[in-house]
């Protein structure tokens, strides 16, 4: 259902001005690993090095064991999860997604950790019907020349759900 | 008197001054602050010379890409207290969880610690030219890189999710909250300095505007304005010298910081977690328990807050806020009834955070209301923000 600011801006018509493009993450040194893997669609998950937790955003510190040196690394996951609540966007604040709205986002669980939640967009439409728990899996758009955004899509349900799953 | 050290019942509020509460106010937000600020220490039968205390939240809220000017955009402690003169020892900012209750604590320490007799509170908002959170970036670093690209951005979608988990979970709906935001412009519509005075709202009409990030709309959001308040903070033997009844802090509580999320991510668990722990410290604090409270005022900058706040304070069941809605439970024109938004909140008012429900605890427990009197307002609660994000301080006409 998407396309991304390239596909849209050859579509403008003439004298327009042009369509602010959507804001592209930036990554930094911590976060480099991040998108560079988003980019070749795999999502990952910082955990920490000292006590294995999955932590999203990562930071200076660990929020489960407290190490000020916890060398967060960026993990695949799976991209399963499910949906914890979600929300149709009709108006954005940001003007490179007026031209997307309306779209739903999601709140997701992601099935490697109990709270371990993650915010995407759902690419069925924003008119699709959903309920607190229904499954997803990632998916992503493309939006820029290498850069990649994880979103979700409706999963058929998996047979571990994510309250089995325990690291 | 407790054994708990600490402020508790010692400090006053002995006089205040609201500003209209206007989209622009056509002058700058730091001359309204002078005016107000002067008014509310005349209010307490003081000069100018006898106030040594200042403090604020200045936080200017925005997500958009104005600039923060004091004096224009936010009024800081500092640049209040420079502009009215006397002998300011004690200035102050708070920059912490909760503005509003947070800069009342700040207030109370003065006082109880002796750092200040007098001490001015104020807080000023200000709605700038264009979206009061539109923002232009082009890229997205730090905490952002996480939720901007998304498209996740803005307190429309924070408060829609957990919202709509509210609403999932409960079987809740819309028409229930329109009974809230209806009620809270009820009350908006009769107090003269609002923004909405003499306009309420239907439920018709709340149920008509269109969706913004569903389920929020925009009547659940309170209006960017212009406007200022201002409270005097004094001890309670030198309130007994002035003119207007004291109106006494009895505790105080502020939100611990929550889980770490991403940005603007609140789930309804974190919110009620949050809210339930500091409720069960409000009331430790202050020795006051839901049932001695006859004013509770609720934030509801956005209207979910309404049920959240209600829930965690245990004025009704975690789960039930919605009905005790409809049922009547916080119809202020009700007998028997909470009267939870009678001062307007947020969405009866503006965008003035938190000060509607202190100004109202104030009015009401002072004798100050006026036309809009409440024969029994013994012991009010102002709540702020969110309750997992927030505080709650607890006043009463008696020292406790």
């Amino acid at each position: 259902m998407t396309a991304g600011p390239a596909a849209a801006s050859g579509s403008s018509g003439p004298a327009a001005a042009p369509e602010p493009t959507r804001p592209v993450p930036a990554p930094d040194e911590r976060s480099a690993p991040y998108w560079a893997a988003a980019a070749r669609h795999v999502l990952t998950v910082a955990r920490c090095a000292r006590c294995s937790t999955y932590v999203v955003p990562p930071d200076h510190t660990c929020p489960h064991c407290g190490s000020t040196d916890p060398g967060f690394a960026f993990e695949p996951v799976s991209g399963r999860g499910t949906v914890r609540s979600w929300t149709v966007v009709r108006q954005s604040f940001l003007p490179g997604f007026r031209g997307e709205v309306p779209f739903l986002l999601v709140d997701v669980e992601l099935a490697e950790q109990p709270e371990l939640r993650v915010i995407g967009r759902l690419l069925d439409g924003p008119d699709t019907t959903l309920r607190i728990g229904a499954p997803v899996a990632v998916a992503f758009e493309d939006v820029a020349d290498g850069v990649s955004v994880p979103a979700f899509a409706l999963a058929e349900p998996s047979a571990t759900g994510p309250g089995e799953v325990r690291s | 008197m407790s054994a708990r050290p600490g402020s508790k019942g010692q400090v006053a509020i002995v006089g205040y001054a609201h500003s209209d509460v206007t989209r622009h106010a056509g002058r700058p937000l730091g001359a309204l602050a002078v005016d107000t600020a002067r008014a509310a220490i005349a209010d307490a039968g003081l000069t100018a010379g006898q106030v040594d205390g200042f403090v604020t939240s200045a936080l200017f809220p925005t997500a958009g890409a104005h600039a923060a000017e004091d004096g224009v955009s936010l009024v800081s402690a500092d640049w209040l207290a420079q502009r009215l003169g006397g002998s300011p020892r004690y200035v102050a900012g708070f920059q912490g969880i909760g503005q509003i209750p947070g800069s009342v604590a700040l207030a109370v320490n003065a006082v109880a610690s002796g750092a200040a007799d007098y001490v001015v509170m104020h807080r000023a908002l200000h709605n700038p030219k264009g979206s009061y959170h539109a923002n232009p970036m082009r890229t997205a670093g730090g905490a952002q890189q996480w939720t901007v690209p998304q498209g996740f951005f803005g307190p429309l979608s924070m408060i829609a999710l957990p919202y709509n988990e509210y609403l999932q979970r409960y079987g809740a709906s819309r028409e229930t909250t329109a009974a809230v935001v209806a009620e809270a412009r009820k009350n908006g519509a009769r107090i003269p300095w609002s923004y909405w005075h003499d306009r309420p709202l239907t439920t018709e009409e709340y149920l008509a505007a269109p969706l913004l990030s569903d389920p929020i709309c925009r009547y659940d959001c309170d209006i960017p304005v212009d406007g200022v308040a201002a409270f005097v903070f004094t001890s309670a033997e030198r309130a007994r010298d002035l003119p207007h009844r004291p109106v006494y802090v009895a505790g105080q509580a502020s939100s611990a910081p929550p889980r770490r999320r991403l940005p603007l991510h609140w789930p309804l668990d974190d919110i009620m977690a949050g809210g339930t722990a500091l409720a069960k410290r409000l009331w430790e604090q202050s020795g006051v328990s839901p049932a001695d409270v006859d004013l509770p005022q609720v934030y509801d900058g956005f209207s979910p807050f309404v049920y959240f706040w209600l829930e965690v304070l245990g004025l009704c069941p975690v789960g039930e806020a919605h009905r005790f809605v409809l049922d009547g439970g916080i119809d202020s024109d009700r007998p028997g009834a909470l009267p939870a938004l009678s001062g307007g909140g947020a969405l009866g008012n503006g965008r003035m955070h938190g000060i509607p429900q202190m100004l109202e605890c104030y009015l009401q427990l002072a004798g100050r209301a006026g036309e809009r009197q409440r024969e029994r307002a013994t012991v009010g609660v102002a709540c702020a923000s969110s309750p997992h994000f927030g505080g709650a301080v607890v006043y009463s006409t008696a020292p406790r």
